[in-house]
């Protein structure tokens, strides 16, 4: 027998999904305090600088059941560490790259770049990681 | 140092999917140095290999170590508790690090983690070139310093041949020709005049043409 969902049981489990983000984040470049808020769960990890992102932590953060992994970066031009935030980006490219191997998407991983103190880009950054994961739904490894 | 590359996760994971348990073994000498087997290597294969066997639903217990060096027996020691508590060995050495650890665990099935690529040097960051080809008679006091051998794509002796066009090399023009740096060399410190030796043929026999080469050293002997 072939059971369907209704409507409102498909918006239900919409509803009990509360994805878990991890955002590793370099302190100059954002300073996510809260830990969070009411559409997920969020674990921030402060950096020293976005380059420290080592592979293995974000591999990990997925091991520990995260559903999307953020890198916030500072500006190009604007690292304190000259390249920091490309070498970052070159690393979150790699371990996208893994990811889409392993099978659980690539698309659960992003490096952005934010000015600190810019608030509403880390808000946009947030609902638009949200949204992506609607399609993308749990990780299926947590 | 040896440099090596990491294989594909595709194929590492079809390698060890018969285990339920297995050590992935790292090498902290020239693989470390060329980023495809040192600890970092090794915990962030462990994780993929743990989040790839997840995703399908599948239990896996995978145990990490780097040792110092894989072509040593002293250092292989330290590995011994944890091989033998697990079904099978993923090493990340060259390969003869690799052989190293399988015969000092005959009952243990030990897999290649790495493809093993060529001897060089770091360049630059990210950037590894061959330098030698541990042809057994280095000559490069003849050339200069630059090694024709690993260098030319043709291994001539006698260069530079009609296809070095703009000190570039015809078989790829990204490879500089081996030819055009020997004589920028010899002129630079005024020794052109060697470049009117004729180099005889090489005898390859101390090369890997003769077979299994060894070295024996007996004043180190115990």
């Amino acid at each position: 027998m072939v059971t369907t969902r209704t409507a409102e049981e498909v918006s239900l489990a919409k509803r009990a999904f509360r994805p878990k983000i991890t955002v590793f984040h370099c302190f100059n470049a954002a300073d996510l305090a809260f830990e969070n808020n009411g559409d997920c769960e969020l674990k921030a990890v402060k950096m020293p600088c976005s380059s420290m992102t080592r592979e293995v932590f974000l591999l990990r953060a997925f091991e520990a059941g995260a559903d999307a992994v953020l890198v916030l970066a500072c500006p190009e031009g604007a690292c304190r560490h000259v390249s920091g935030n490309l070498r970052a980006a070159r690393r979150v490219a790699r371990v996208k790259k893994m990811l889409d191997e392993i099978g659980l998407g690539g698309g659960r991983l992003n490096i952005f770049n934010v000015t600190q103190g810019d608030d509403t880009a880390v808000e946009h950054i947030l609902k638009e990681t949200l949204a992506g994961l609607e399609a993308l739904g749990t990780n299926p490894v947590s | 140092m040896i440099v090596g590359e990491q294989k594909p996760l595709e194929e590492i994971k079809a390698m060890v999917a018969p285990y339920d348990n297995f050590l992935i073994l790292g090498c902290g000498t020239c693989v470390k140095t060329c980023f495809a087997g040192g600890e970092e290597e090794v915990a962030t294969l462990a994780s993929a290999l743990r989040l790839a066997f997840g995703k399908d639903g599948k239990k896996t217990k995978i145990s990490e170590l780097t040792v110092e060096r894989q072509c040593e027996g002293e250092f292989i020691r330290q590995a011994a508790s944890l091989a033998t508590q697990n079904q099978a060995v993923l090493s990340l050495a060259c390969g003869a690090g690799v052989q190293m650890v399988a015969s000092r665990f005959p009952k243990i099935p030990v897999l290649p983690g790495v493809n093993t690529t060529f001897i060089g040097i770091l360049e630059q960051p990210g950037l590894f070139t061959e330098k030698c080809l541990g042809c057994g008679n280095c000559v490069l006091d003849v050339f200069s310093g630059i090694c024709p051998i690993s260098r030319c794509s043709k291994k001539l002796l006698n260069g530079p041949c009609g296809g070095s066009k703009n000190g570039k090399c015809e078989v790829n023009p990204e490879t500089d020709c081996a030819w055009q740096l020997i004589i920028d060399r010899y002129q630079a410190f005024g020794e052109t005049e060697k470049l009117y030796n004729y180099v005889p043929p090489k005898d390859w026999r101390t090369a890997d043409a003769g077979g299994p080469r060894k070295l024996v050293r007996e004043d180190l002997m115990v």
